[in-house]
């Protein structure tokens, strides 16, 4: 018979573990854990409150059934994020697939473009206070493609590596290195352009 | 790997040893990679850590429902599978059986009695006798060997008498 946990104070590994032996209320507790950050990482890629709770939810739904290949290499919570970011990004691709492209994502793919844009020459961030700078930031990563926010977001908030980002969206190291350089440079060009319309 | 690349690379701390002694060399004498390089720190550290923070706009009770109730429709689901695997394992079976009891005719069929109501004859290698045993007649004869090779009949069975005859 398999060893009864409290479930509120174990710790992940221990819900996991007998999550592993079947035991589904320590699931709904790691599910409980993690459900904000599952759902905000959908939303930062979706843009998109239905599709961000769908994805989040049919990502724990993937979990249970693949928790027996989680062997704890890396947190729990780094392996379900992976999951949903994989879920994301299959169902951007089939997006992009069934919608016209606009010139603008066009000259991003073919590149070049990030290097006609001007220096920004002062620090768009400076003197903000921390929630408004995270409103501006998510309102330019609004306005950036899929990949070029992936990147962003696996590169700033999720701490890869050019290499494990390359495995994860599918692409050379080369293209990541592309894109996270266009959405820098973009990103800091929209955070300046916030800068001035709140200051006239 | 282009110079602004490889003033990101730098940035991020991804950059070797040789490129970083070209890339700074660069700098000294470049102003314009020289600003380019301190907007891409600007927007690094903007970035870091400043992730607009999200709550899911669902109670706990409401958002694992689905989850549970989506589990359990998939368990069934694949619960639902198993027998067509097993069929499908039988279907391979099914030809295998029908061969071994084939096998297993022809096996009999050679021992000797034949079904279709014809006489036969078994004749042991290591044995000096023979029996012979006649459908038609309902009988069955043993001939033994005398020491000049001589068979005569040595037994007489008769089996499945007609009730008129007993």
């Amino acid at each position: 018979m398999a060893k009864q946990i409290d479930h509120k104070a174990a710790l992940d590994v221990q819900l996991v573990a007998a999550s592993q032996a079947g035991d589904m209320l320590a699931f709904e507790e790691l599910v409980a854990r993690h459900r904000d950050k599952i759902y905000a990482r959908a939303f930062s890629m979706m843009r998109n409150e239905e599709d961000a709770i769908d994805l989040s939810q049919e990502a724990w739904v993937k979990a249970w059934q693949r928790l027996k290949q989680f062997q704890g290499d890396s947190s729990f919570a780094t392996w379900m994020t992976l999951i949903v970011i994989n879920l994301c990004l299959d169902q951007l691709r089939r997006q992009k697939r069934t919608r016209a492209e606009s010139i603008e994502q066009l000259d991003e793919e073919l590149g070049g473009v990030e290097r006609q844009m001007p220096v920004v020459a002062t620090n768009p961030s400076e003197g903000l206070e921390r929630s408004e700078l995270r409103k501006r930031i998510d309102k330019a990563m609004n306005q950036l493609s899929y990949e070029h926010r992936t990147v962003l977001i696996l590169h700033e908030f999720e701490e890869m590596e050019y290499k494990q980002i390359a495995k994860v969206m599918n692409c050379s190291i080369g293209t990541v290195m592309s894109r996270l350089f266009y959405a820098r440079r973009r990103l800091a060009s929209l955070l300046q352009s916030l800068k001035k319309e709140q200051q006239s | 790997m282009n110079t602004e690349l490889k003033l990101q690379a730098m940035v991020d701390g991804e950059l070797d040893a040789r490129d970083m002694r070209e890339v700074e060399a660069l700098l000294a004498q470049d102003a314009r990679h020289a600003a380019l390089l301190q907007e891409l720190k600007w927007t690094k550290s903007a970035i870091a850590g400043n992730e607009v923070e999200l709550a899911l706009p669902e109670t706990r009770e409401f958002y694992w429902s689905k989850i549970s109730r989506s589990i359990e429709a998939e368990a069934r689901k694949a619960a639902a599978a198993a027998p067509a695997e097993r069929a499908w394992w039988l279907k391979l079976l099914y030809p295998a059986t029908g061969l071994a009891a084939m096998v297993a005719v022809m096996f009999v069929v050679s021992g000797g009695r034949t079904t279709d109501g014809s006489d036969s004859e078994n004749v042991p290698e290591d044995v000096n006798a023979v029996s012979f045993r006649s459908e038609s007649e309902k009988m069955s004869v043993v001939y033994v060997a005398d020491e000049n090779g001589n068979f005569s009949p040595v037994s007489e069975e008769v089996k499945n008498a007609p009730e008129a005859d007993k």
